[in-house]
């Protein structure tokens, strides 16, 4: 059942639109991601959601109420933000106990302990009496997210959580996050700009491109199937390759720009097309073997694994290869396709 | 960075600072030197060395009236221009005001208009609406003159503040008053303190208004400073303005010790 609506929800500052009528339905408990380009509007839809801004037109609803309208005190939403937004003046203790001051329900000794518990759960409690500035980025990250999660938020929401943090404490701070999730079962909504960081930890990937929702997938579903050309191109994960498909006696066959022809095993039917090709599913070969003739450009070498960046007419394709395969830069190739490996996007030439 | 700069730069840049130093401190240290003469006259060099004419200051009761005139002027301006000026800083630059840049503008008009016109003006309007000039009326005048010390540099502290946690006490439940309690006002503190500083310090020593708002009963202690340079110049003139000094180095000192004049410098 859907827990948070954002219904057909635009934003315009002035003459630019920064969302055009997003409709998303998100279930309880769920760990979303908003993934996108900046400037895709996500952060922007974090921020009406939040109550920071007002949406030019739509909907809202929290458990079926209205909020559209309510002030951002009143949502009983909580919101991590990018800077941490720790007060300065408080400690860690207090800025944790800080939620629960404002909503006054327990006595001031009922809250510190509230607070330095929640800190016992992200693992500061000995940090307590400590100032903001007198911690590291990440402690402060942890004293942000405590402050998150101590008020029992409807919503957590959660922006660019992990792009402040270097790559060990960024490993760190998602494990945690995801641990906090479990245990909690907080309806999660986060904004990232990295796909890596979209991928590793939601259930549900929300791409969105120029104020519109481009793809609405699981992270393996969509990384398997970007669908969309500008999916598999900000995941970086696929290549795009334009297609005319033609009607043979045994099935079907794409031809490319180039002529070179592509048997398939299954196709959407004749005319211009745009066929996915996952990066590994792509097979490099020499030139005496069968596949597509192309010319190798470039060869990046990734620890596991070697990027290769290969020229198949006018078109350059990123191919995933074991890192055993030599082939430097100018080398002419085939590329090997299995058919049952070609997917389709599901827009228009 | 320095060492980029060809040795003859460095001579002339050391020799201006020097000639800005000397035309700083010269003054008052002649007025200092001057105050310790044990003649009758304002002179420099000073004739022997004496602390008499302060003796004679701190025995005057016109110079200790005149003080506390001052004193009661600048405690009142002080609070006014802090409150009014803080209020007026945090909604030009925390709320989405129509009118923005006109309102920023003649909040710090006073700073670029000449005082002689706008203590003209004060005479006047206290002569027809009010009876004439008093205490309070100058206490006015000096609370519109130092106001925009107090709105510039609130508004200076609060550009640097982090805007997001205003935005993330609001989300965490604090309304309005909270959120001036726990986030603005603690963001704003240094330039609060420095604002109520610079209001302080400017009415204690304005001497234009002062002049047109005089009456027998409203003298301050420039004013006073003033009258006797004109009638009689003794050296207890160059005394009270050491005095004066004194009080400045100290309030300043004060603040170093609380607060660390970096933070009201900004």
């Amino acid at each position: 059942m859907t827990f948070l609506a954002i219904e057909n929800v635009g934003k315009r500052f002035g003459h630019t639109t920064a969302l055009d009528g997003v409709s998303l339905g998100i279930e309880r408990g769920s760990f979303v991601a908003l993934l996108g380009p900046s400037g895709c509007g996500k952060s922007t839809l974090l921020r009406i959601i939040a109550g920071l801004e007002t949406p030019t037109f739509g909907r809202i609803t929290v458990d079926g109420e209205d909020i559209t309208r309510l002030p951002p005190e009143r949502r009983r939403l909580a919101m991590m933000f990018q800077s941490y937004a720790l007060l300065p003046h408080m400690t860690a203790l207090e800025n944790v106990r800080f939620p629960l001051r404002m909503q006054g329900r327990e006595g001031a000794a009922e809250q510190r302990r509230r607070a330095m518990e929640t800190l016992a759960l992200v693992g500061l409690d000995h940090l307590a009496e400590r100032l903001p500035r007198e911690m590291s980025g990440g402690q402060q990250q942890r004293v942000a997210l405590a402050r998150a999660i101590i008020a029992e938020p409807r919503v957590l929401l959660l922006d660019e959580p992990l792009s402040n943090l270097d790559a060990r404490l960024r490993e760190d701070m998602q494990i945690e996050l995801q641990a906090l999730h479990r245990r909690l079962g907080l309806t999660t909504l986060f904004v990232t700009h990295d796909q890596e960081e979209a991928l590793s930890l939601a259930d549900r990937v929300v791409l969105l491109n120029q104020g519109r929702i481009d793809r609405d997938a699981t992270a393996d579903a969509l990384y398997d199937d970007p669908g969309t050309a500008f999916a598999a191109d900000f995941l970086g994960a696929a290549n795009l390759v334009p297609v005319t498909v033609e009607a043979t006696e045994d099935g079907h066959t794409a031809i490319l720009e180039d002529g070179q022809r592509l048997q398939l095993a299954s196709a959407p039917g004749p005319g211009p097309r745009q066929l996915v090709l996952r990066q590994e599913d792509i097979t490099l070969a020499d030139p005496s073997e069968p596949g597509l003739e192309a010319t190798i450009e470039a060869r990046i070498f990734l620890g596991t694994r070697v990027r290769y960046l290969v020229r198949l007419g006018d078109l350059r394709l990123r191919v995933l290869a074991p890192r055993h395969l030599q082939y430097p830069p100018g080398t002419p190739v085939r590329l090997q396709i299995d058919p049952a490996n070609c997917r389709w996007s599901r827009e228009g030439p | 960075m320095v060492g980029r700069f060809p040795p003859s730069a460095l001579v002339l840049g050391g020799l201006a600072l020097a000639l800005i130093l000397v035309f700083m401190l010269l003054p008052l240290g002649v007025v200092v030197a001057a105050s310790l003469t044990a003649g009758q006259f304002l002179t420099f060099p000073p004739q022997g060395l004496s602390f008499r004419w302060y003796g004679d200051v701190l025995a005057s009761e016109a110079y200790l009236s005149s003080a506390w005139t001052s004193l009661k002027v600048a405690t009142l301006v002080t609070i006014a221009a802090t409150v009014i000026g803080t209020a007026a800083a945090i909604g030009l630059s925390r709320r989405r005001l129509p009118g923005r840049a006109l309102l920023a503008g003649v909040f710090l008009s006073p700073l670029v208009l000449p005082s002689i016109i706008f203590g003209i003006g004060l005479l006047i309007v206290f002569s027809i609406w009010g009876n004439g000039p008093s205490l309070l009326a100058l206490a006015l005048g000096h609370t519109v003159l130092t106001m925009p010390y107090v709105v510039r540099t609130v508004a200076a502290v609060l550009a640097d503040a982090d805007p997001a946690i205003e935005e993330a006490a609001r989300t965490m439940g604090a309304g309005p008053v909270d959120r001036l309690r726990f986030v603005v006002l603690p963001q704003a503190k240094g330039g609060i303190l420095a604002g109520a500083f610079f209001a302080f310090n400017v009415s204690f020593d304005e001497a234009v208004i002062a002049l047109f708002l005089r009456t027998p009963g409203v003298e301050t202690l420039p004013m006073r400073i003033y009258g006797q340079l004109e009638f009689s110049p003794t050296p207890a003139v160059a005394a009270v303005s050491t005095l004066m000094i004194l009080m400045t180095i100290l309030v300043v000192v004060a603040i170093e010790r609380s607060l660390g004049l970096r933070k009201v410098a900004t």
